[in-house]
């Protein structure tokens, strides 16, 4: 069993805040303000337990955590009264000396979007991205059940920053349930005044919020794609510049600030607990509590809330339970489909976006490694990695939105040859074809990042897992597979 | 009329006054016509351009852009299964062979991806990540979650999918607070820590 001390039941969690102050000290106490160099890395190797206490995840366990009242015991909404006493140009400070990075995948400093939306002319916008559709990524999913509210605030305090009138909650259609939560959730927070107009008795403190839904296109995650769709266009990314902050580039062409879910969940707590106590948490170059979610061949798959930079060794072993059937790590997908594969080998790496997005951690010409949003994907050795990856580009090949040429050529011919290999009828030649394509496709030849996803997980699997690739080729295929019997999900 | 007259003023009276432009209201207009028909027919997107100011064609090809949206009547009860790579680890290929199998489906291709019973009863088709992969393989059943649905599991979950609902439900590991602390003896199991590279 856990040897936590307290297990949150529904009556005691009483402890929760008292408990926050004494953590706060152990948290303050990391190297960093210990006047060790700022860079020094975070140190939790085996046996060393983690000052950790829930943040984004407090509402967790608690029956009726996504309810307005439950929040408000929790000290809901009490960030965004602090805010209101404050200018808004002090809370955009708060939130930059955080060095809070977005949690959507880019990872780009929240304070700063806020600041430079800000200095463009209103109205502005809002639109919180709860698109998730990354494969291997859930937190999103788990943060709008448990807290809704916790959401909200964040996006409320964002808007008083930056001045936005109109707030936008884009959800993927298929999180049916998550978008009716929400919905409750803002009619709660309408009721109760923290939504509307003159919010907290402040004039001209004005916020809308709406939900929106997407209906099935993993390409609504990126972020000019998902503002087309939102005003009923086909999700197709926008040619940049203009950026979404400035006029013309934004959603209906006003300057707008686009955050993931997690990233303005954070917010609330910045608020309460200071930008020192969330830059002292975890990886000191992008720091704060995170929602890495593991899945694959882990004994524990799940949501974990951990400090950034917790190492890939311990997630697999200390909190995902180790690795089924006592198997080795063959490979590890660390944001997501989209990323490079990292080797089992190489384990003691620090899940961030500092450490994954510089090198060594960069392969010319596709990039850095990446983080994503922090989804992992744990291969065990039973892993035949020629089929994951053929499985791969057929996801993008089919979400690819078509706009661009190397994207939506290259997605499905890499992902036919992908498929003849898979199915065992690949030739030796394909190898160097798929090499070839993966380099015409990726290093920023287009629009958006997803031609460049796609290309990852093949060239880093070309380059680690070569010789099964040639077994494929050469006839000697672990096993005929059945590849390819699924049919292909389309409209 | 492919829309009810209560579908009309909900369009006017809530989505077009929710968004800054007509077009914007599409998407929420889109989903409660597919709601009320269980597809879009071709009237739908006349009837839903006219309100928006948009031609039909402009509509249709919007609604063509996204997989959710049907342009063809499907069964009463759309399955989907997931098949991406931590539900393929899981065995989601088994899991949808399965249903095909003790549906009467081909678990292969037709036009869109998408079979329908005889009977109208089912409609079933792959998926992409679900955002649930704890629990793989993940089904979801008319957009409701449930898993893990593993190949042996699919008669008892066709005769009853509730069983199998993981709605509300926490992750399979929601590990965070005083919980985040390691499995216990996690060190037994696991192999000496290998340098950075
Ligand atoms: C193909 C593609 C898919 C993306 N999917 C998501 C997503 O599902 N959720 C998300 O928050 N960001 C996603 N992003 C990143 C967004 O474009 C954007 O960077 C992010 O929402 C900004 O929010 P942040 O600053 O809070 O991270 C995606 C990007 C690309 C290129
Ligand atoms: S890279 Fe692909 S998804 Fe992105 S704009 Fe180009 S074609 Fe569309
Ligand atoms: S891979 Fe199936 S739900 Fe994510």
């Amino acid at each position: 069993m856990l040897a936590s001390p307290v297990r949150p039941t529904l009556a005691g969690r009483g402890w929760a805040m008292a408990r926050t102050e004494r953590r706060h000290l152990t948290m303050t106490q990391t190297p960093a303000s210990q006047g060790a160099p700022a860079e020094a890395p975070v140190q939790h190797g085996p046996g060393q337990p983690l000052p950790w206490e829930p943040v984004l995840m407090a509402a967790v366990g608690r029956t009726d955590g996504h309810l307005l009242p439950d929040y408000l015991v929790r000290g809901g909404y009490k960030a965004l009264e602090t805010c209101t006493s404050m200018t808004p140009e002090d809370v955009i400070k708060v939130v930059t000396d955080s060095k809070l990075l977005g949690r959507g995948g880019a990872g780009f400093p929240t304070g700063v979007k806020w600041g430079g939306t800000r200095r463009n002319p209103g109205p502005r916008h809002l639109v919180v991205n709860a698109d998730e559709s990354e494969p291997g990524t859930f937190g999103n999913r788990y943060a709008i059940e448990a807290d809704p509210h916790g959401l909200i605030e964040g996006m409320l305090i964002c808007c008083y920053a930056v001045g936005i009138q109109k707030a936008y909650i884009y959800i993927r259609g298929e999180n049916l349930a998550g978008a009716e939560k929400l919905e409750h959730a803002i009619t709660e927070a309408y009721a109760a005044g923290y939504i509307g107009k003159a919010i907290l008795g402040s004039d001209g403190f004005d916020v809308d919020i709406s939900v929106t839904r997407g209906a099935g296109a993993y390409v609504c995650g990126e972020e000019t794609a998902l503002m087309e769709s939102l005003e009923g266009r086909r999700a197709q990314p926008r040619i940049r510049p203009p950026f979404p902050i400035e006029v013309g580039g934004g959603l209906f062409g006003r300057p707008t600030v686009v955050n993931n879910v997690e990233t303005l969940m954070c917010v609330p707590h910045i608020i309460r607990r200071g930008a020192e106590w969330f830059a002292s948490i975890g990886a000191p170059a992008c720091p704060g509590p995170k929602l890495y979610t593991i899945s694959g061949h882990v004994n524990r798959p799940g949501v974990y809330e951990l400090p950034m930079g917790t190492t890939l060794y311990d997630l697999i072993y200390k909190y995902a339970g180790g690795m089924q059937r006592n198997q080795k790590v063959k490979a590890v997908s660390p944001g997501a489909l989209a990323c490079q594969l990292l080797p089992g080998t190489d384990l003691n790496i620090q899940m961030d976006t500092a450490t994954l997005t510089r090198p060594p951690h960069w392969h010319p010409p596709f990039g850095p490694v990446g983080f994503g949003a922090g989804g992992i994907i744990v291969y065990g050795e039973e892993t035949d990695i020629v089929q994951v990856v053929a499985r791969a580009s057929g996801f993008f090949a089919r979400e690819s939105c078509g706009k661009c040429v190397p994207c939506r050529e290259g997605t499905h011919w890499m992902s036919d040859v992908l498929g003849r290999i898979a199915h065992g009828h690949g030739r030796p030649s394909d190898l160097p074809l798929l090499e070839d394509i993966t380099r015409n496709i990726g290093g920023r030849k287009t629009l958006c990042a997803l031609g460049d996803f796609s290309v990852n997980s093949v060239a880093s699997a070309l380059r680690l897992f070569r010789p099964e690739f040639e077994a494929y080729v050469n006839g000697h295929a672990p096993r005929a597979h059945g590849y390819g019997s699924i049919p292909v999900a389309a409209g | 009329m492919a829309l009810s007259q209560a579908a009309r003023q909900r369009i006017v009276n809530e989505f077009i006054p929710r968004y800054p432009s007509k077009r914007a209201a599409l998407m929420p207009s889109l989903w409660l016509a597919q709601d009320e028909a269980g597809w879009l027919a071709p009237e739908a997107f006349e009837e839903i351009g006219e309100l928006l100011d948009l031609h039909a064609t402009d509509v249709a090809s919007v609604a063509s852009f996204y997989v959710m949206f049907h342009r063809r009547p499907i069964g009463q009860t759309l399955i989907e299964v997931c098949e991406n790579p931590s539900c393929y680890l899981a065995g989601s290929d088994a899991t949808f062979q399965a249903i095909c199998k003790r549906l009467g489906l081909h678990a292969g291709h037709d036009g869109h991806g998408m079979q329908t019973t005889a009977d109208g009863k089912y409609s079933v088709r792959p998926t992409e990540c679900l955002a649930a992969c704890d629990y793989a393989p993940v089904v979801q059943v008319d957009l409701r979650f449930h898993g893990p649905v593993r190949e042996g599991d699919v008669d008892a979950f066709l005769a009853d999918p509730s069983r199998f609902s993981i709605e509300g439900k926490p992750s399979v590991s929601m590990v965070h607070g005083p919980q985040a602390t390691p499995v216990e003896g996690w060190e037994a199991n696991a192999p000496p820590p290998v340098a950075t590279a």
